[in-house]
């Protein structure tokens, strides 16, 4: 038994899901409490303790949105935040708190360095932090996944004037370039570790009250994946923004995907659109912004715009429009403004709370502007489908003109075609004929939507991407989120390296008890450049990136 | 956070799986490092600066510009299409008004393609900023443009496409020709009799350090087009006079580069050459894209820049200055006759030996300007070369007149009915009548 909990902005919803015979055991709902997180989980998972056997639970994955809300209100931790730069973009752009130092130093795109680390410095802004009462520290070098020495070095020499609290170097996050991304997500990710390690210390004591000591724990990703509870306290900031991953995850667990497809999940505020790639969702190419910062945090591609239940209807000249605004709750439950929900009470797609309230409401408001009610709510509903339908035109045109840098790619890559429509939310029932004809597609409200994040946090299977760089001129092989470094001889090729990638990923998850499914291993790019020097071969530049592919453990039978 | 003060497109193409051989200096690897920065440094991310993909050029817009024979085919490869095309693309960001300026970093480059294309010469095949303009043109109207070429290599492949358009000024900043490929590009080649002033070549000595090309820049290149006041500004950004290259024998750095767009300003960057793909590249191809976006470029330098051992020795200072005191004059007072040609029967005849290094193909052309008192005048190529027989091209410009027009489609007819020409060619530009026989 799999137990999946979704902290939500609103409700905490939880599943049990029995793996054997893919059926929901129990599922609950619980208000969300922003204030105790923790309470919120307890009270879902004693209600579902009701209703199952706490011995066959073996798993527990959670999503919550507690880096998420401690960043947002500004519940984070004063961070030590030393760089090393080099030459290019001034890196004094990216001063991202008080406690920010620039070090002399730099190594080049080739992992070269070429400019050594200035120890007096570092030790001088060792000290500063340490001043100012710094206990966690980020270490960021511009290059670093190629050369870690100056990461290496920052951090020998915060712990030397006795042990930092924590200590994040950049490369660990990954092996993509960005390195002003790599300084935003090193410092997030320090400045929420005391909190979230707090919050799972708490979590597994709340565990052993209930008697669910043995159970092991996943946290969720915005990638779409889980990562292992031990991982995710070195690496918190990759929980952040898990909601939509979760949604988009289940709508896998509960239908069976295999096109290209659009999800559509239509909640109160906003419709988050998610896409699909040959039934595999599709992954933000970057990362995340966490405010404005752009980071290194990848997320599942989702695009969210303003048009929901709650959103507003309004009448300007004779154009009818929906949201962006949200004026709810909807007249049918109590509220003032016509929002889409009462539209779609009145052209009797559904019959949510008060109809009767829908149609009063919506037809005053209508005959003060001169329209039937009929057509005003007729109008909202197409208004809403057709903004969700160009903003889906607009996220597919942006995948598939996405740059790519081979000339097989540009003239015979991959296009997205979507084929099929999910649509999942509180308004997915209702708005099921207007997105019909809006889009022309086939369209699918699967049953048991309202639970379906739960589900999605239950069955997602756990994830980790990585990337390998080797360079057979130096001789030298580096798996930056790994710390790996090893030598290779100067006949090392592509195949070894995606042999060894392989070996490295599949052999990290399972020194964290979380081994992973081999036939989940997927190579994502592989190349490799000959590198000439004076008109001769001088060597190979490889790099390969792999990841565990986002998917579920099983699909829910109905 | 950063915001560019000039909204910037760059369109990256690389082209990682195309070289011309696996050690060449144009193979995959060109711009690996290039994009390494780029991509470490966040660029894409700053807020006014967007990464394009590049569209593919037609066999269309390439047969816009050139004579290519046997056809377009056989002389341009996919990738030379893309690049072209990213070219294109860059051009069309500014044209609508997405972006206001545009960086096409792509491979291969094309400056050195001539009007008359039987293969590869200086890695070029097609030249990209032409197919650029001319679909500019096609698409946006005839348009007054300059091109301002400081690849270290004479720009010699551009020079000869508009060798007779007085529309567009043609300034190139090179190596002296006296000491590097292709051995052309002296102030006294000016362009031909209709377009006097119009090509402006300045050959810089050996040993030419940010200095010298910044005193060219201010003292030359920016009063000419004050004067000539291009509607585009195109650069055709070589990055070959880096200090690091290994081809080249100049001493500009990754500073100078950016200085240099600063001041030009240009609407569309190009990159042409630059070989030095790990020395000089990431950081000059930073420091333009840095300077086109209006962003801080201080701390772009590159590891090696040693300020003493690269600075200027004096008597190439006095050099470079009388240079800066002579080359204004080509463009401001040209000189009554086209230094290069003569007149015979009311036509202006240049013969040219030209030799395609990278292909090894010898070609003999004679190029024939029909002079004419109401138009610039239509161009006759006839070619032949090592690699393929007599061939015939005719270019009639988009502001042709009647008689002109008349006389193209009588010489096409005439050489049909007389043979003697393997394959024969028509660009109307005027009437967008494009003919092609024996092919």
């Amino acid at each position: 038994m799999i137990l999946g909990i979704d902290v939500g902005g609103t409700h905490t919803d939880a599943v049990a899901v029995d793996l054997g015979s893919g059926r929901i055991a129990a599922a609950c709902k619980v208000p969300t409490d922003h204030e105790d997180l923790l309470s919120s989980i307890v009270a879902a998972l004693t209600d579902i303790l009701g209703q199952v056997d706490k011995a066959s639970v073996s798993q527990l994955n959670l999503s919550t949105t507690l880096a998420t809300n401690a960043i947002v209100q500004g519940k984070t931790e004063d961070v030590g935040l030393l760089v090393s730069a080099g030459p290019g973009i001034d890196p004094d752009n990216y001063m991202l708190c008080r406690d920010y130092h620039v070090l002399p130093g730099a190594i080049d795109h080739r992992g070269f360095e070429t400019r050594r680390l200035d120890p007096g410095e570092l030790d001088r802004a060792v000290a500063a932090c340490r001043g100012h009462g710094c206990r966690v520290f980020a270490a960021v070098g511009k290059f670093s996944v190629r050369n870690p020495v100056h990461e290496n070095a920052i951090r020998r020499q915060v712990n030397k004037s006795g042990p930092a609290d924590f200590v994040t170097a950049g490369h660990e996050l990954g092996g993509r370039l960005n390195f002003p991304r790599r300084i935003a997500t090193a410092y997030f990710n320090c400045a929420v570790w005391r909190l979230y390690n707090t919050f799972a210390d708490a979590v597994h004591e709340a565990l052993d009250r209930l008697g669910l000591g043995h159970v092991a724990v996943n946290v969720l990703k915005a990638d779409g994946g889980t990562s292992p509870f031990v991982l995710s306290r070195r690496l918190p900031v990759q929980s952040i923004f898990s909601g939509p991953a979760a949604s988009v995850m289940g709508i896998i667990a509960l239908c069976d995907i295999n096109f290209d497809s659009i999800i559509l999940d239509i909640g109160g505020t906003t419709t988050d659109i998610a896409v699909f790639a040959s039934g595999a969702p599709l992954v933000e190419h970057d990362g995340i912004h966490i405010g404005s910062h752009p980071t290194l945090v990848r997320a599942l591609k989702v695009r969210s715009i303003g048009i929901g239940g709650d959103s507003a209807v309004y009448v300007i000249g004779d154009l009818v429009r929906v949201g962006p605004n949200r004026l709810g709750p909807c007249l049918a439950a109590g509220g003032r403004h016509p929002t889409l929900t009462d539209a779609l009470n009145c052209i009797g797609a559904c019959a949510h709370g008060d109809v009767q309230a829908s149609q009063q409401g919506l037809a005053a408001f209508a005959q003060e502007r001169s329209l039937s009610r009929e057509a005003l709510a007729q109008k909202a509903v197409d208004f809403a489908a057709r903004a969700i339908k160009d903003e889906v035109r607009d996220l597919v045109r942006e995948i598939n003109e996405r740059p790519v840098y081979t000339i097989h790619e540009l003239l015979e890559g991959q296009r997205i075609v979507p084929r099929k429509i999910y649509i999942m939310g509180g308004p997915a029932q209702a708005m099921r004929q207007a997105v019909f004809q809006a889009f022309s597609l086939s369209v699918e409200v699967p049953g048991e939507a309202a639970v379906a994040n739960a589900v999605g946090a239950a069955l997602t299977r756990i994830t980790r991407g990585i990337e390998l760089f080797a360079d057979t001129e130096k001789g030298a092989m580096f798996i930056p989120a790994l710390g790996h470094r090893e030598n290779v001889p100067r006949t090392y090729g592509l195949k070894d390296a995606e042999r060894d990638i392989k070996n490295q990923l599949l052999g990290h998850l399972a020194e964290l008890g979380a081994p992973a499914d081999a036939s989940a291993f997927q190579i994502t790019q592989a190349s490799c450049f000959n590198m000439v020097k004076d008109a001769a071969l001088s060597g190979k530049n490889i790099r390969v990136k792999c990841q565990i592919t986002p998917g579920v453990v099983r699909t829910l039978r109905r | 956070m950063l915001k560019a003060g000039k909204r910037l497109g760059v369109v990256f193409f690389p082209a990682y799986d195309w070289s011309i051989s696996p050690t060449h200096p144009e193979r995959e690897e060109r711009l690996l490092y290039t994009q390494d920065q780029l991509k470490e440094e966040g660029l894409f991310d700053t807020e006014g600066v967007r990464e394009y993909k590049p569209k593919v050029a037609s066999r269309e817009d390439v047969e816009r510009v050139h004579f290519c024979f046997p056809d377009v085919d056989a002389v341009a490869t996919r990738s030379h299409l893309i690049s072209a095309g990213g070219a294109m693309t860059a051009a069309g960001l500014v044209m609508e008004g997405e972006r206001d300026r545009a960086f096409a970093l792509v491979r291969p480059p094309g400056h050195h393609a001539m009007k008359v294309v039987h293969g590869s010469r200086g890695f070029c095949n097609i030249n990209i900023e032409a197919v650029m303009i001319e679909w500019v043109r096609e698409n946006y109207g005839p348009k007054r443009i300059a091109v301002v070429d400081t690849d270290c290599h004479h720009g010699d492949g551009t020079q000869d496409i508009y060798w007779h358009d007085p529309d567009v000024l043609f300034i190139s900043l090179h190596q002296d020709g006296r000491t590097l490929y292709p051995g052309t590009g002296f102030p006294r080649d000016c362009g031909g009799p209709k377009a006097m002033g119009r090509t402006v070549n300045i050959p810089l000595p050996p040993g030419t350090a940010d200095e010298g090309f910044l005193m060219v820049m201010e003292r030359v290149v920016m009063p000419i087009l004050e004067d000539f006041k291009p509607e585009l500004v195109i650069n055709s950004a070589g990055q070959d006079n880096h200090f690091s290259d290994p081809i080249t024998n100049m001493n500009f750095s990754a500073q100078g580069y950016a200085r240099l767009s600063e001041m030009l300003k240009p609407d569309i960057a190009v990159l042409e050459g630059g070989y030095s793909i790990q020395g000089a590249l990431p950081y000059v191809n930073l420091g333009i894209c840095l300077a086109m976006a209006g962003l801080d470029y201080s701390c772009v330098r590159e590891p090696q820049y040693d300020p003493k051992a690269l600075a200027q020795e004096p008597r190439l200072s006095e050099y470079i200055k009388e240079l800066c005191d002579l080359v204004p004059g080509v463009y401001f007072h040209p000189p009554a006759e086209s230094p290069d040609g003569f007149e015979a029967k009311g036509w202006f005849v240049r013969h040219k030996d030209i030799f395609y290094d990278t292909d090894g193909i010898n070609e003999a052309q004679t190029e024939s300007l029909l002079l004419c008192d109401h138009c610039r005048g239509l161009v006759k190529y006839e070619s032949r070369s090592s690699k393929n027989p007599p061939c015939l091209g005719l270019d009639l410009p988009i502001k042709a007149c009647d008689r002109c027009r008349d006389m193209a489609y009588k010489i096409l007819e005439e050489s049909q009915i007389k043979g003697g020409y393997r394959y024969l060619q028509l660009i109307n530009r005027k009437d967008r009548d494009y003919l092609r026989y024996g092919f």
